[in-house]
């Protein structure tokens, strides 16, 4: 098995360990067989582009492995973090479906391997087999859902802190394991600046809370990975 | 509520549209026929609705219910679709739609539609096309979220 970046490059999508825990890829062999023929493989390193925004559709991105953002631009050129992307998703999905162009930058948060395939092959895949229109159809659910979810935080949320407080929860429902159980790592790969993208604001303020959450022993930092020490707390915060 | 064939909603709407006569003809065959004054939901968050939910006349308020108060994403007119994502998914719905005038609706009950769709598989990509429109017009709120911040764009590297 070839590897990358410090993991195992997932070639043959029948044999993939996470197929069945995967939105898009838990698919009958049948439709695998003619996505392995259609896809094209790839490993990114940090910070690689997938596609642009605006530019017009080339295809898909299956995520097998890694993370990536999902940015926009404002007409006054401010970058908006639309969600982060994990493995299993399906990127570029409205776009090649809707023939319009690309609505977010997809940009890869650490070493990621994708599968591309082109529109042509894509739509075509959709049509001729069933399953993978219901998979595609409950992707884009889930997508809506995501954005909705987004759209009721930035109208309730009233403050940074609160804003701050909630996405750590978000993050604390996938935790790293446990050495001590009263307190629960995860694993943050984003910037300071990327989180006040996400949760609009600026990184000085995201590095003030933050400062603040550590000050009052709710969470210490240590590189990317961020051990939550009080789990009440942050929830006393989240009002909304 | 009338059990009669709506023939405004053939092609006029944007799941019709996209296809074949015959699947719409299939359709047809289900359709039932409502008329809602303003005012009225057609579609409550957290409650399934009975299947899709095509507006045929009249414009409907789009918005996201939360605690205290609701957040309007947008109006839409003739031709709207809504409903899909429960009837394929099988997800309530996370927004209300409020007539904000009297409005004719045609509903196609659900297990109708899976039928047909079950039948033609191929009706897929205009369900997904759909589906993409509400994502798109979500996105476009987030986009013009006033209270969202960052740094002046960067000029974005070369794709990989």
């Amino acid at each position: 098995m070839a590897m990358a970046y410090n993991f195992h490059i997932i070639e043959n999508c029948l044999k993939c360990a996470f197929r069945e825990q995967r939105l898009f890829c838990d698919l009958p062999n049948d439709a695998l067989i003619k996505l392995q023929n259609i896809k094209a493989t790839s490993v990114y390193p940090k910070g690689a582009l997938l596609c642009l925004e605006g530019q017009p559709p080339r295809g898909i991105f299956v995520l097998c492995t890694g993370r990536a953002k999902l940015t926009t631009t404002s007409a006054e050129g401010k970058s908006i973090i639309l969600r982060i992307a994990e493995p299993g998703e399906v990127l570029g999905l409205t776009a090649a479906v809707s023939n319009t162009p690309y609505e977010a930058t997809i940009e890869t948060l650490e070493p990621s391997q994708a599968n591309f395939i082109s529109q042509h092959d894509f739509v075509n895949f959709v049509k001729e087999h069933p399953d993978v229109g219901l998979k595609v159809a409950r992707q884009l659910t889930h997508n809506c859902k995501c954005a909705y979810g987004e759209i009721r935080s930035i109208g309730l949320s009233n403050s940074v802190p609160e804003k701050i407080a909630k996405l750590v929860l978000r993050w604390s429902e996938q935790p790293l394991p446990r050495k001590n159980p009263q307190e629960l790592p995860i694993r943050v790969t984003l910037t300071q600046e990327e989180i006040a993208q996400f949760v609009g604001t600026s990184r000085e303020t995201v590095s003030r809370v933050l400062s603040e959450f550590r000050r009052r022993g709710w969470l210490r930092i240590k590189g990317a990975t961020w051990t939550i020490l009080n789990k009440h707390a942050l929830e006393d915060l989240v009002t909304t | 509520m009338n059990a009669t064939m709506s023939s405004e909603s053939v092609t006029t709407n944007e799941l019709y549209s996209m296809l074949p006569p015959a699947v719409c003809e299939e359709l047809k065959k289900h359709e039932q026929s409502m008329e809602l004054p303003s005012g009225a939901p057609l579609i409550k968050h957290g409650v399934s609705p009975v299947g899709l939910l095509i507006l045929n006349s009249g414009s409907v308020q789009i918005s996201v219910p939360c605690p205290r108060r609701s957040i309007s994403l947008t109006t839409a007119q003739k031709g709207k679709v809504f409903g899909m994502r429960p009837a394929i998914a099988g997800e309530l719905p996370d927004v209300d739609v409020t007539c904000v005038e009297n409005c004719k609706v045609t509903m196609v009950p659900r297990d109708a539609f899976l039928e047909v769709l079950q039948a033609n598989p191929e009706i897929y990509i205009a369900v997904a096309k759909v589906l993409s429109g509400d994502l798109q017009i979500a996105n476009r709120i987030l986009r013009g979220s006033v209270r969202r911040y960052s740094a002046p764009r960067v000029r974005p590297q070369r794709p990989v």
